[in-house]
């Protein structure tokens, strides 16, 4: 046990020294970009103003406010001292919302859309998949072909065929944006009914290459799994076939697990392309919003939630192999 | 004469290629074992030993299917039953098997006990978790088998462990009739010699009626079964006592063989080894002869003419070949 504890210390160690170095990288590399973002505000603030002295000291004024006069090295440990007190400072280009407003305005909505899709599409692809390994003949001759198919198809692809098919041409659903685009956010049943029929799309188009990708693999995983001895001695035992699947289908979970885990972390990037495509509010959304204004807390402060997340995922992976696989458990053990 | 346990008859089986060809890899196989009688099977790798463990079962799955020939165990015809039924009231229960290969085979995400509950819910569904722990915890010690390994996943233990587990779990629910495929080659051999008292130890304390081995050792046969019968192409070739087949086989392939294992017996160890030249028939297209022929020393041109049957030699013994006991022996004594 002792052994078992020291190996997630150690996991831990090596999770905190990467945690150290993705901040450092999300802080500089967005800095690095051409440009000055403050120059645009000042811009937009600054608008019907004549007098040079007065846009001079606006733009003074906010230059001192982003501290963007100051060299990148003292700016860095400022942000360290503020981010360490929950502070990620004001969002460049949605100024004057503080970039703690704008990521908590939108994180929910993508977590809402990608979680239960993903996980949908998780359970539905290695169901298929286990069942194509088992029945084989017609239903595997239909599942793979489609698999691959809709696995292969990017996702923007996906996002702009159920948009043509469903909203264009169908006019079943909306096109795009999180609810109705005059309604205010609120617990009225209109609203929530809004947001239902908005999130239909989105969330069907990464279910379906979610399906796609997850088929494959559980399939050609549950079939070598089929394969194996123990099955075989199962059989000659007389256990039935019901409980033999069950048993080949928490073998063939394992390497499954690591996609799980895999687009859980990463969900958040992943979303961009979906939230973009149909107008999501979401973190995708606004990232891009972000990177096109230049805004370097909020990018840093995305790109810092991606980290953890995906370190957090990762974490927990490591413990459920642990539960799910004796043999991990055994080989983190030592 | 004591009761016959397992009795089977012309059993032909065939495998399936996927150019749907049929492969015959048990050809007309018969057998007899009586209650407390154990028998042994030798042959080449490839001969049919292994597919003979798995068609004695009664239970086929692709690509082996059943062609013609009866099982009978326990005065019980086995071979016309539905599939499922052999499953549920046959396998584990009448006719168990301990594979070759026990390093893999118990399920690694499973903890003994778990899959021990599953062989026997799976014929006994009403029998309670605790019953089962009480009956697996008896069994194993009297196999001289720790109770903790119940507890443990199957890569908690070592090789020999494992084997002598995957042993103890296919006679939990006490089988008429044991089938052990290679069960000791991929051992060491201490843990081969504990195996192998472990599986004679099945049969002295009653816990299973008849054995069957399938080995490729046949000096290992001598000191563990009381009949050995030697197969060649998917066939029966000779069929004896141990001691008549390791110390006086009629058949070449069976002199073959004994001449090309190290026997640590006194007086044999001065003789030296001889591979047998060439390799077994493709059974795809077997030869219309004798299916030994072309490796045979003996071999005369009506040889590859002639299948011959199984010929009686007095005694239970019974070898195939066209060439009569006698003038065998003499091309045996010239030989030296």
């Amino acid at each position: 046990m002792k052994g078992y504890r020291d190996y997630f210390l150690r996991k831990l160690g090596w999770f905190a020294i990467t945690v150290v170095v993705a901040f450092i990288l999300n802080f500089t590399l967005p800095r690095l970009m051409p440009g000055d973002p403050v120059a645009a505000i000042v811009a937009r603030m600054a608008q019907g103003m004549s007098n040079a002295t007065g846009v001079q000291a606006v733009y003074e004024q906010y230059t001192e406010l982003f501290a963007t006069d100051r060299p990148i090295p003292e700016q860095f440990f400022i942000y360290i001292r503020n981010v360490l007190n929950g502070d990620f400072g004001y969002s460049i280009s949605q100024y004057p919302r503080t970039v703690g407003e704008v990521i908590n305005a939108s994180v929910w909505w993508t977590i809402a859309l990608q979680f239960p899709a993903i996980i949908v599409g998780w359970i539905l692809g290695n169901t298929l998949g286990a069942m194509a390994a088992y029945l084989r003949k017609g239903f595997d001759r239909v599942l793979l072909p489609v698999s691959l198919f809709l696995s292969n198809i990017p996702p923007f692809g996906m996002a702009v065929i159920l948009l043509v098919i469903f909203a264009v041409n169908l006019k079943w659903l909306p096109t795009s944006g999180g609810y109705r685009f005059d309604m205010v956010p609120n617990s009225s049943w209109e609203f929530v009914w809004s947001v239902i029929v908005h999130y239909q799309l989105p969330f069907w188009s990464i279910v379906l290459i979610t399906i796609g990708g997850q088929a494959i693999g559980m399939r050609s995983m549950a079939i070598y799994e089929l394969n194996a001895d123990y099955v075989k001695y199962a059989r000659f035992l007389g256990i039935k076939d019901s409980k033999i699947i069950r048993y080949v289908f928490r073998n063939a979970m394992l390497p499954q697990i690591t996609g799980l885990a895999l687009s859980i972390g990463t969900m958040v990037f992943g979303a961009v392309v979906a939230e973009i495509i149909f107008n999501y509010p979401g973190i995708g959304s606004t990232m891009l919003t972000a990177v096109l204004g230049g805004d370097y807390p909020l990018i840093s402060a995305a790109t810092l939630i991606i980290t953890f997340m995906v370190l957090i995922a990762f974490f927990a992976l490591e413990i459920i192999y642990g539960l799910i696989d004796p043999r991990i458990k055994a080989a983190q053990s030592e | 004469m004591s009761k016959v346990i397992l009795e089977v008859n012309e059993l032909t089986t065939n495998y399936v290629t996927r150019f749907r060809e049929k492969i015959y890899a048990v050809d007309h196989v018969s057998l007899k074992v009586e209650e407390g009688k154990s028998v042994g099977i030798a042959g080449e790798s490839g001969c049919g030993k292994s597919t003979l463990a798995l068609s004695l079962m009664g239970y086929y799955f692709a690509p082996l299917h059943y062609s013609s020939g009866e099982i009978i165990v326990d005065g019980r015809n086995i071979s016309g039953m539905d599939p499922d039924d052999v499953r549920k009231t046959i396998l584990g229960r009448e006719i168990s098997y301990i594979p070759q290969a026990a390093m893999n085979a118990l399920n690694p995400t499973q903890r003994v006990i778990n899959f021990i509950e599953d062989v026997i819910q799976a014929h006994y569904p009403k029998t309670t978790k605790k019953e089962i722990y009480e009956l697996a915890r008896e069994r194993f010690e009297l196999l001289g088998l720790p109770a903790e390994v119940l507890r443990k996943y199957p890569v908690e233990l070592s090789g020999g462990m494992k084997q002598r587990t995957v042993i103890a779990t296919s006679v939990i629910l006490s089988p008429k009739v044991l089938i052990a495929d290679e069960p000791s080659s991929a051992l060491d051999v201490t843990s081969q010699k504990m195996v192998i008292k472990m599986i004679m130890d099945l049969m002295n304390k009653g816990i299973i009626k008849a054995l069957i081995f399938i080995t490729h050792e046949l000096p290992l046969l001598y000191n563990v079964t009381d009949d050995i019968m030697v197969m060649y192409a998917g066939q029966i070739v000779e069929r004896g006592t141990a001691e008549q087949m390791v110390f006086d086989p009629i058949h070449p392939y069976t002199r073959a063989l004994m001449g090309s294992i190290i026997v640590p017996e006194a007086g044999l160890r001065d003789v030296k080894l001889a591979a047998i030249p060439g390799t077994p028939p493709n059974l795809k297209n077997p030869p219309s002869g004798c299916r030994f022929a072309d490796r045979c020393k003996f071999v005369k041109p009506e040889c590859r003419a002639i299948s011959v049957g199984l010929r009686d030699a007095g005694e239970g013994r019974a070898y195939r070949c066209i060439i009569p006991e006698e003038d065998l022996r003499k091309a045996y004594q010239s030989e030296g």
